[in-house]
């Protein structure tokens, strides 16, 4: 089956996120008003703009990786080849639950890793954007709505508890975030040139700024506080297995990304990482339709910006959703009023049934787009989303080699 | 408001960016505490109906809502997260920002987990001490909002100037150096304490909360202020009408000392315009505690109010109805300026029956009611939620007209008449920019010539523009501007037409703009023609061939030949350039001695308010007036030329007559502001000192230095070699200015232009610019006299508006230096903003339009020069020495580059 977005899981209340958890990172390091802020602040210490992948895109534009569902659609996989003796007994159906493909296939997660890499990626994203146990609830848990129940706070609790749940999520992202550590370092090494692990976390399959209910607009079916946990949770697993940067992704609804930037900041504290001044870099991508606006919440990009500003993010950018012609405007007034490094790794397109890949745009199409950001100065990180295949981030990369990178300006300092 | 402060910025679904020099009203009808009626509406569980006291808030103009739930029979947690659920699914509201409001921290915490985007905590404080205070802020920073923090400290509220501006302080070293938080992020609310409680110590809290405020915004750099404004007027409870003439004048002296946003009733808002005067000293005496027995005047003014039955309600709606005995134009514009829509479909249709066709209605007393709301607004006597409220009503009075207009057009087609304009032209200043007396006399022509001209004012944003003209239709487009960053605006537009596939031609206008500009920067980036229009006379011959069917052709090929002939004569080599450190070695040769430096006779700040125009009329530089008429030449000699005298004579006489009804009738206030820094050259840049001793540093101003390698000997000059440097051990003074004549000009053009008599309008616009600059040339003498050199010039005033004096004034943003944004040192140094209401954009433009500001140097040897192109080297060197980002300094020196930033 074909999502559109990445974000389409939630509009359908069954279907799982499936593979579409994009890959794609964006990259992108800014340091730069934690610059500002380090002189004085203990809690603010890490020092991005010493990060190698800053440094990276001070010289060029970095390269993230394309899509992960779409690309393993190619392999031929089965609900067999999903499952595995793992997950023989299964209730549901797992093929669409493309993470958990990092445990049962990893031979062919790998593999599309390693493909990435080749293509000239020099970010690749963990294969977690649903790892969480709140995704992974929809692929393994009784959905209350078929006996006439629902979904709501005491539901989410109730998974929350879940330790099969929460013990999947964490060895996916710990187990995910190791695959793509040991092949990062050994491209590293190999081609001389450094590569990162962004840890993928993503919009999750609820929102906590919509009602599904139509008759209370005021009812949420899962609590900020359920939410954060689960984040916290999927945060210290790719923590664990070896992520360079954390990538809060596809943000279809900002209030989402709020809580998981309070878990990425929670986390921080907590274990010590603040103290210690060894916080991994933060990187923030939403998804946005057609009017600009984030494709659940409605926030338009500048109001998105400055709700996610203080987190002082090495990266904010677009991804997803509508295709890179359509997302020109709204990656334009972003890099306007963001003072960070931009990142863009768009759809091919728009979804394309009679596409190989399911959206209308080859690799050239892609460079082509992608080289017009560069042209026009509007982005330091490039790749793709959802029908990005290693062929379209190498034309993308060839594309790109010789563009220079928006400039990344220094700290607004207080005058 | 300081204009170098950073804006606060908050987001609900849409961005909300705080504007210079517009007061944030902070809803307060979504607060327990002060609406009654919102408190038993929550109590009884009517969420539904509580939203909908938050949709009306947003829709009379609130910028934030204030959403507060403390009270003993609510439980707040749930309370506050219910509320804000409902809200954030309902897209009218959940596009602004929200203010959680609460005593409690577990209620705030609760609340902050309902907002998507960026909102205000209110409040914190030192109450509990630097722990709690401490954590508290790191747990707003975490979430992603700004904060309140109310002067409080472990020993209570701060009522004194003293405690107030200790525990801000406190606080703001705390929270920017220790916690991280973002400055432009803290809102201070010093306490707005009661008056006039018959407690002599009370008498000074609202001098105490207005002059904390000013410290506050000249000492905590980027803080806000902000502030509870009913609780001034606490004990003429009952009293409504002292009560808002409290509040409204309050306000104003409060929003004059730097005070950004505050919780107000828009409703319960008087005028500060409006306020009986006798009503208005009695408040003034109390809030500025002027007098001995204020309060007790004050009381028994009020008991009589009462006694007279016009303190409460009853009595203000029978005031209201007064109202309804005026004229129907007076009753049409009253209701556009209070924003009532009562009996708005009636009073139109009177109107129209009166004037006989709905056209003559909208373009008579409804557009005339809204411009007296403009005036009010642009005076800052009206804010925007009582405009908004006005704009609904004028929205209200146009649909009832709407279905007799389209009757009116279907019978008029009937009849075969059509109505046909020569072509529809949206012109409009680009944003950032408010200069528009080039651009209005432009649209005046175009009128002439029967175009339909769609004039869309000042500071309009690309995406505003281009909707209008495609709403419209328009047949062109033209782009007014004056200052150099409106250039790159033009350029976003030309883009912005392109990407929209826009099919009709572009002009561009305005005293930066230029052929070659045009050519190079702007017509590449839009495939259809995009013309220069160098003044108001060439407008109509352009419009009309790119227009014609038979013309146009002919025309748009000989354009796109002559522009494709400027590129190429642009892409000759670059003028050669000299380092910047050999340029520093060939400085202007100074020899420096100490009976050259003019010594002050005071040092610090002068203002001038009221400064008499007659004596400003004798300083007028005649030549640049005729200029702005499209007639060239130099006056006197203008009134004889062969060519124009007789038009140059005929303005010259209506010219002298309109300036001796400005000097009659003051509808225009010169205000202006000087001072005198000890200071001295460190390099390039000139340091000023906090005193003599010369020991501190208050400011320090960045000048440029020429580049181009001039033949032989020239000198590279900069700015800065005319103050003596730091090594030569003397002591020298720089000199800083802003003037204006604009205060007052919109309303006095205004009254013109509702006559359509927009040949005075202009005429009274194109004088008081003049007024400015003999502003600036009156002020200068008594500075040189200041100085003591000046004394004894000798110079008649005709030399002197030849500039034969010693010493120069430069502006910021002109030919010796460029740098636009400059002026916020001098914004700075003067407190322009509060001394004269001048005020500074987003792109460095002032406003009021007539205004003058600058820099003055005595030395001699200084004199003015064109810094002409620069170079990279001087670039990054200048980017380093102000802090700021290179693209930043690319940005607003773009014209004076030597090489080309995007290559």
């Amino acid at each position: 089956m074909q999502n559109q977005i990445c974000g389409g899981a939630l509009s359908l209340p069954e279907p799982p996120p499936e593979g579409h958890p994009q890959r794609t990172v964006p990259n992108a390091i800014r340091y730069h008003l934690i610059f500002a802020m380090i002189s004085n602040s203990p809690t603010l210490r890490y020092t991005a703009t010493d990060h190698p992948l800053y440094r990276v895109m001070q010289q060029r534009i970095a390269i993230i990786d394309g899509a992960m569902g779409t690309t393993i659609r190619s392999y031929g996989m089965t609900e067999a080849n999903m499952r595995g003796d793992r997950f023989k007994n299964a209730d549901k159906d797992l093929l669409n639950n493309g993470d958990l493909f990092s445990l049962t296939q990893p031979a062919m997660i790998c593999d599309i890793h390693r493909r990435f890499l080749d293509a000239g990626a020099d970010i690749i994203e963990t294969n977690t954007f649903s790892a969480t146990g709140i995704a992974q609830s929809e692929f393994f848990v009784e959905d209350p709505r078929e006996h006439g129940g629902r979904k709501d706070p005491d539901f989410y609790a109730g998974i929350l508890e879940n330790s099969f749940l929460n013990d999947l999520a964490w060895e996916i992202n710990e187990q995910s975030a190791r695959q793509c550590r040991q092949l990062a370092d050994r491209f590293s090494n190999e081609t001389g040139r450094q590569r990162f692990v962004a840890g993928s976390i993503g919009p999750l399959t609820v929102s906590l700024s919509n009602s599904p209910d139509a008759d209370d607009p005021g009812f949420r079916v899962v609590t900020f506080d359920q939410v954060l946990k689960a984040y916290k949770h999927q945060v210290r697993a790719l923590i664990a297995g070896g992520s360079d940067t954390l990538i809060v992704e596809t943000i279809f609804d900002s209030l989402n990304a709020k809580a998981a930037l309070v878990a990425i900041r929670e986390v921080y504290d907590e274990d010590g990482l603040t103290a210690k001044g060894t916080e991994l870099p933060i990187m923030i991508s939403a998804a946005v339709g057609l009017g600009g606006e984030t494709m659940i919440s409605a926030q338009t990009v500048e109001a998105f910006w400055n709700a996610v500003a203080h987190v002082r993010p090495i990266s904010v950018g677009l991804n997803c959703s509508i295709g890179p012609d359509l997302m020109y405007p709204f990656l334009a007034e972003l890099s306007q009023k963001a003072d960070v490094a931009i990142s863009a790794y768009p759809n091919a397109g728009l979804p394309n049934p009679l596409s190989p890949t399911g959206f209308d745009l080859e690799p050239e199409d892609m460079g082509r787009f992608l080289g017009g950001f560069a042209q026009d100065g509007l982005i330091n990180i490039a790749g793709g989303c959802c029908g990005n295949t290693p062929d379209h981030i190498a034309a993308i990369a060839r594309a790109l080699e010789h563009k220079q990178p928006r400039p990344l300006t220094a700290p607004a300092v207080a005058a | 408001m300081a204009t170098d402060s950073k804006p606060l910025r908050l987001s609900g679904s849409q961005p909300f960016t705080q504007q210079p020099g517009v007061f944030i009203m902070l809803g307060e009808r979504t607060n327990v505490a002060g609406s009654p009626k919102f408190a038993k509406l929550i109590k009884e569980g009517k969420y539904e109906e509580a939203v909908s006291v938050a949709r009306q808030q947003v829709e009379n103009g609130a910028n934030v809502i204030d959403i507060c739930m403390d009270e003993g029979m609510i439980d707040g947690v749930a309370a506050m997260s219910r509320y804000l659920q409902l809200l954030g699914s309902e897209p009218e509201v959940a596009k602004v920002p929200f203010m959680v409001d609460s005593s409690k921290w577990e209620v705030i915490e609760a609340g902050l987990k309902c907002l998507q985007g960026k909102g205000i905590v209110n409040s914190i404080s030192l109450k509990e001490g630097e722990d709690k205070f401490r954590a508290n802020a790191k747990t707003v920073l975490k979430y992603g909002a700004a904060v309140v923090v109310m002067a409080f400290d472990e020993d209570g509220q701060a009522a004194t100037y003293e405690d107030k501006i200790r525990i801000c302080k406190r606080a703001y070293d705390i929270l920017v150096d220790e916690v991280g938080f973002p400055a432009e992020d803290i809102i201070f609310d010093p306490n707005i304490l009661t008056v006039a409680t018959g407690m002599e110590e009370h008498n000074n809290y609202a001098v105490d909360f207005t002059n904390a405020t000013r410290w506050i915004k000249a000492n905590l750099p980027h803080a806000k202020v902000s502030g509870g404004v009913s609780n001034i007027s606490f004990s003429f409870r009952g009293n409504n009408k002292v009560r808002e003439a409290m509040h409204s004048a309050f306000l104003f002296h409060a929003i004059g000392a730097g005070m950004d946003m505050g919780i107000v009733n828009a409703g319960m808002l008087e005028l500060y315009e409006e306020i009986d005067p006798e009503l208005k000293v009695l408040v003034e005496d109390v809030l500025l505690n002027r007098r001995a027995n204020a309060t007790e005047r004050l009381v028994d003014f009020g008991e009589a109010l009462k006694a007279a039955g016009t303190a409460g309600s009853e009595v203000v709606e029978k005031k209201a109805e007064e109202w309804r005995n005026g004229t129907v134009e007076a009753r049409l514009s009253h209701a556009l300026v209070r924003g009532i829509d009562t009996y708005i479909d009636q009073d139109t249709e009177e109107a129209r029956a009166k004037l006989g066709r709905p056209l003559l209605v909208i373009e008579g007393p409804l557009m005339d009611g809204m411009g007296v709301v403009g005036d009010l607004f642009g005076a800052g006597k009206m804010f925007l939620p009582q405009v908004v409220k006005s704009a609904r009503v004028m929205k209200k009075a146009v649909a009832y007209l709407f279905p007799f207009m389209e009757a009116e057009k279907a019978e008029m087609a009937s009849r075969g008449i059509v109505m046909r304009a020569q072509g529809k032209i949206v012109l409009a200043t680009v944003k950032g920019d408010v200069h528009d007396i080039g651009k209005n006399i432009v649209g005046v022509v175009l009128a002439c010539n029967n175009y339909e001209v769609i004039d869309m004012g000042v500071m309009v944003p690309a995406e505003k523009i281009l909707a209008r003209a495609k709403e419209v239709k328009a047949d062109i487009i033209g782009l007014s501007g004056l200052i150099t960053p409106s250039l790159d605006e033009m350029v976003h537009v030309a883009r912005e037409m392109e990407r929209q596939q826009f099919n009709i031609p572009l002009l561009i206008g305005g005293a930066t703009t230029s052929r070659a500009h045009t050519a190079i920067k702007i017509a590449p980036h839009y495939s259809q023609p995009v013309v220069h229009v160098t003044d108001a006379s060439r407008a109509v011959p352009v419009t009309t061939n790119l227009l014609s069917e038979d013309n146009r052709a002919q025309f748009v090929a000989d354009h796109l030949a002559e522009y494709e002939a400027v590129r190429k004569a642009h892409l000759a080599p670059k003028q050669p350039m000299v380092p910047i450190a050999t340029a520093r070695e060939r400085r202007t040769p100074i020899t420096w001695r100490g009976e050259d430096i003019a010594v002050p006779d005071a040092y610090g700040v002068r203002v001038f308010d009221n400064y008499p125009l007659e004596e400003l009329r004798e300083y007028i530089d005649w030549s640049p007036f005729f200029h702005t008429w499209g007639l060239k030449g130099i006056y006197p000699r203008i009134l004889e030329d062969e060519r124009q005298g007789d038009e140059a004579r005929k303005l010259f006489v209506d010219a002298k007559l309109m300036l001796d009804r400005m000097i009659a009738e003051k509808p225009i206030t010169a205000r202006g502001v000087y001072g005198f820094f000890p200071a001295n050259a460190i390099g390039d840049d000139v340091t000023l000192y906090t005193d003599a001793t010369r020991t501190a540093e208050l400011d320090r101003l960045y000048f440029l230095r020429q580049q181009a390698n001039r033949e032989g000997k020239e000198p590279c000059r900069s700015l800065a070699d005319f103050i003596a440097p730091v090594e030569t051990g003397l002591h020298d003074t720089i000199g800083a200015f802003a003037v204006t004549t604009g205060l007052g000009l919109k309303e006095f053009c205004e009254t013109f232009k509702a006559d359509h008599d927009d040949y005075s309008a202009i005429m009274a616009e194109a004088l008081a610019d003049r007024l400015a600059e003999a502003f600036a040339e009156a002020l200068h003498k008594r500075v040189r006299d200041a100085w003591g050199y000046g004394c004894n010039e000798g110079l008649t005033i005709d030399e002197i508006i030849r500039e034969k004096y010693r010493g120069i004034r430069p502006a910021p943003g002109y030919p010796a230096c460029p740098d636009h944004t400059e002026k916020a040192a001098i914004w700075r140094l003067l407190d322009v903003e509060n001394n004269t209401g001048i005020q500074i954009t987003e792109s460095y433009a002032m406003w009021p339009g007539s205004s003058v500001s600058g820099i003055y140097f005595a030395h001699p040897e200084s004199r003015f020069f064109s810094l002409g192109k620069i170079d990279r080297d001087q670039v990054a060197d200048y980017t380093e020495r102000k802090g700021w980002p290179l693209a930043e300094a690319e940005r607003w020196l773009g014209p004076n580059l030597n090489y080309d930033p995007e290559a």
